[in-house]
């Protein structure tokens, strides 16, 4: 026991002393974090959308200020004579066509067709396009007809009532961050110290492989709990996260996660005793695998089915699932026990794969 | 004088060539992440909304709710996955995120509807992601006018029709007819695939060429090459060429993937999106080599990447509209070459503009090229110096 600390104090000596590894535990992830979850949003505002009013009736002018009233939409009038393709080219997204008769079919109380053409090369942002010209075209109907929609939906919003997209990216990108350089430092370390040489001495020292692996495994949990403290300052400050229930399974999660990583990186340095090797494991591995498979950004659903299944071996999938659940479900242990332990077991699993391949190398002494 | 210098040039060009021809990493990196990245980011970065699991709550069980349960289930947006006896047991399914979204029918509902009084359809929608839930919510209110105007069908209009104002003038409706354009699929991987390939054209050209200028730091050969009668900027010029060719070979692959798996079309022309994706990977060249002007090692030029390419990648519009960033974000995009890169392809791919209009994208690319470049040199000679 007294050996597992001392190799953890050594490792964390060394790791103070580099202070490109410093700069990285300390500065990097809570950049990452706060870049990440404030540029990654679906959500547009300000969508600049043209109008071109053939008509120019009152009731025309009408619907162009229903759309100018939208905060999501940007309205730019657009001259007759030249064509709405033009307004896409120069960075419309959309463009809003009021035919010549729009006014005197008004009047005359036949239905009137408006044309809507969407620049849809962001399909995602085309469909929220859509989505809000229905809107606003159903509402000024609505005003104007006083008769009333037999059906009416009335549409709760659990979980994240103001629709804030920082809630929902601020856990999923503290997860990234977390998942990243915590494994990157531990295997740097590693490899190393396989690549230098010194890995021989460990070899023929009597300290065995287990107790070795365990402090370094201890020395990059501290340094990936001494990340937590930034992030989670930056979560609860700029992202407005709060606990959403019992904060216990977070805790605990984030220790078995911090020692599943941390593994992991253990893992990869003990296997690739070459930094440049271990980087582009890891980066694969910890950053590229958590970043597209875990559901951060995008649901989980929406990867296609050949491809779905590797996402349960994404030990990110399961964290980010505890962490949604703390701060923003509140379901508590019933809801994440079954995560904690999968966290939990892939961490084991790193570390006897770590220590099957350097007990191969002792020395029985 | 000018023949045996470019006999010179073409001799350090083909030294490079085949010091890289051994380098087996370098090859590695020149295949793998484009097929990797393209592929990858392409299937699986796709927000679509569609097919949100559904559960049911009918309290009313008449003719009428079943038939708005069955609009609910034609309607590709949704998915009906049960029905449930409470709307608390709904609720619990709905935390425990094994359904998306909930609908709750009340009692009252097919009386209301005979009667001619209006009735409220109550929906439960999992917010956590905002993006889907304001879809979800634009296609609940689209198909409940959808079962609206159905109800016509089915008589039930004319006992509404009363309500109306006592004026016989039928009150007319404005229809909206959307087009898509460009993308009338509506295909979400063109999105991500042309803002990757920006992506990989920079953060690809720039670690290669870090990595191959810090090899010759590491190795200590520099100073072999500066006793040569080579001058600084040819040498690095000539560590360049072959780097940006090699690079262009993954271009064309990149966009061979793009056209075979994923469809994209290519309406503006090869010649456009190949020269903007060569612009693209000197700006990458540019800023790996500026990297390597501050690293030592091969490991050092690796991590300063992980200083460099995450703003570049985010604040972008690469994988999400730019639109999106916070206002204060927005001038940096005119920094980042992927943000013209990524605006130059789906110009020219998607949308077939030419460079009447992209001509500003690709003026800034050659600026950064040339910056970046010249900057590079000027530090390694004063440091070799």
């Amino acid at each position: 026991m007294r050996r597992i600390l001392v190799q953890a104090c050594k490792e964390l000596a060394q790791l103070v002393r580099d202070r490109l590894a410093l700069a990285m535990t300390l500065v990097l992830p809570v950049m990452i974090v706060f870049l990440v979850g404030t540029s990654f949003k679906l959500t547009v505002s300000g969508l600049p959308i043209v109008v071109q009013d053939l008509d120019g009736s009152t009731a025309s002018r009408g619907l162009i200020d229903a759309f100018r009233a939208s905060i999501t939409l940007h309205v730019v009038a657009w001259p007759v004579e030249k064509s709405p393709e033009d307004a896409l080219q120069q960075g419309a997204l959309a463009v809003l066509i009021i035919p010549v008769h729009f006014g005197r079919d008004i009047l005359r109380g036949s239905d009137t067709p408006v044309q809507l053409l969407v620049d849809a090369s962001d399909s995602n942002t085309a469909r929220l396009m859509s989505g809000y010209a229905g809107g606003i075209v159903r509402a000024y109907n609505a005003a104007n007809t006083p008769a009333l929609q037999p059906v009416q939906a009335s549409i709760r919003l659990w979980f994240n009532p103001g629709l804030s997209d920082k809630k929902y990216l601020g856990p999923g990108v503290f997860v990234l961050a977390l998942s990243m350089f915590t494994p990157l430092l531990a295997a740097l370390a590693m490899a190393k110290e396989g690549q230098r040489g010194t890995i021989q001495q460990v070899y023929v020292s009597s300290i065995p492989a287990h107790e070795y692996l365990l402090g370094n495994i201890l020395a990059f949990m501290v340094v990936g709990a001494a990340e937590c403290v930034p992030l989670l300052t930056l979560l609860f400050t700029y992202f407005g996260v709060r606990f959403a229930g019992d904060p216990l399974p977070f805790l605990v999660a984030t220790v078995l996660y911090v020692f599943c990583v941390g593994s992991f990186g253990v893992m990869v340095g003990v296997a690739i005793p070459n930094q440049v090797g271990a980087i582009s494991v890891v980066a694969l591995g910890g950053y590229l695998l958590v970043f597209l498979l875990s559901g951060l950004l995008f649901p989980i659903a929406n990867i296609p089915s050949g491809i779905r299944w590797i996402s349960n071996f994404v030990w990110g999938k399961y964290y980010i699932q505890v962490v949604r659940d703390a701060f923003l479900q509140g379901g508590g242990w019933a809801s994440t026990w079954r995560e904690i332990l999968t966290i939990g077991g892939f961490g084991s699993l790193f570390y006897l794969t770590a220590w099957g391949s350097m007990r191969r190398m002792q020395l029985k002494g | 004088m000018q023949g045996i210098g470019n006999t010179r040039f073409l001799a350090l060009i083909r030294k490079e060539f085949s010091q890289i021809r051994r380098d087996r990493q370098v090859t590695l990196s020149l295949i793998v992440p484009p097929v990797l990245m393209v592929l990858l980011f392409g299937s699986v970065l796709n927000p679509t909304v569609s097919n949100l699991q559904l559960g049911v709550v009918d309290y009313s069980r008449t003719p009428e709710s079943r038939e708005l349960i069955a609009t609910l289930s034609e309607s590709e947006s949704f998915e009906v996955a049960g029905n449930y006896l409470s709307t608390g047991q709904l609720g619990d399914e709905i935390s425990h995120g094994n359904l998306e979204a909930g609908v709750v029918i009340p009692y009252e509902f097919g009386r209301d509807l005979q009667r001619g009084k209006p009735a409220t359809v109550q929906f439960l929608l999992n917010a956590m992601d905002a993006n889907t839930a304001r879809i979800a919510q634009a296609y609940a209110e689209n198909v409940i006018a959808t079962y609206n105007s159905g109800l016509g069908n089915s008589g039930l209009n004319a006992v509404f029709k009363p309500i109306a104002a006592a004026g016989a003038r039928h009150r007319s409706q404005v229809l909206l007819f959307p087009a898509f354009l460009f993308n009338p699929g509506l295909v979400a991987s063109w999105f991500v695939v042309t803002g990757v390939f920006g992506m990989l054209c920079i953060l690809n050209a720039s670690i290669v060429s870090a990595a191959a200028m810090v090899k010759e730091r590491e190795a200590g050969t520099f100073e072999q090459l500066m006793m040569s009668p080579a001058g600084t900027s040819s040498i690095i010029v000539a560590k360049i060429v072959p780097l940006f060719l090699l690079l262009c070979v993954m271009v064309v692959s990149a966009v061979a993937l793009m056209r075979l798996v994923f469809h994209v079309p290519v309406r503006g022309g090869y010649l456009l999106v190949m020269l903007g994706a060569a612009l693209c990977v000197l700006c990458g060249i540019g800023i790996g080599t500026f990297v390597a002007t501050f690293t030592k090692t091969a490991a050092q030029a690796q991590l300063a990447s992980f200083f460099v390419n995450p703003p570049l990648s985010t604040l972008s519009g690469a994988l999400t509209p730019v639109q999106a960033l916070p206002a204060w974000l927005r001038p940096l995009t005119n920094v980042n070459p992927i943000y013209h890169f990524g605006i130059i392809a789906r110009g020219s791919m998607l949308r077939g503009s030419g460079l009447d209009t992209l001509w500003p994208h690709f003026l800034a690319l050659l600026a950064f090229a040339l910056v970046l470049v010249s900057l590079s040199v000027w530090r390694f000679r004063k440091q070799l110096s």
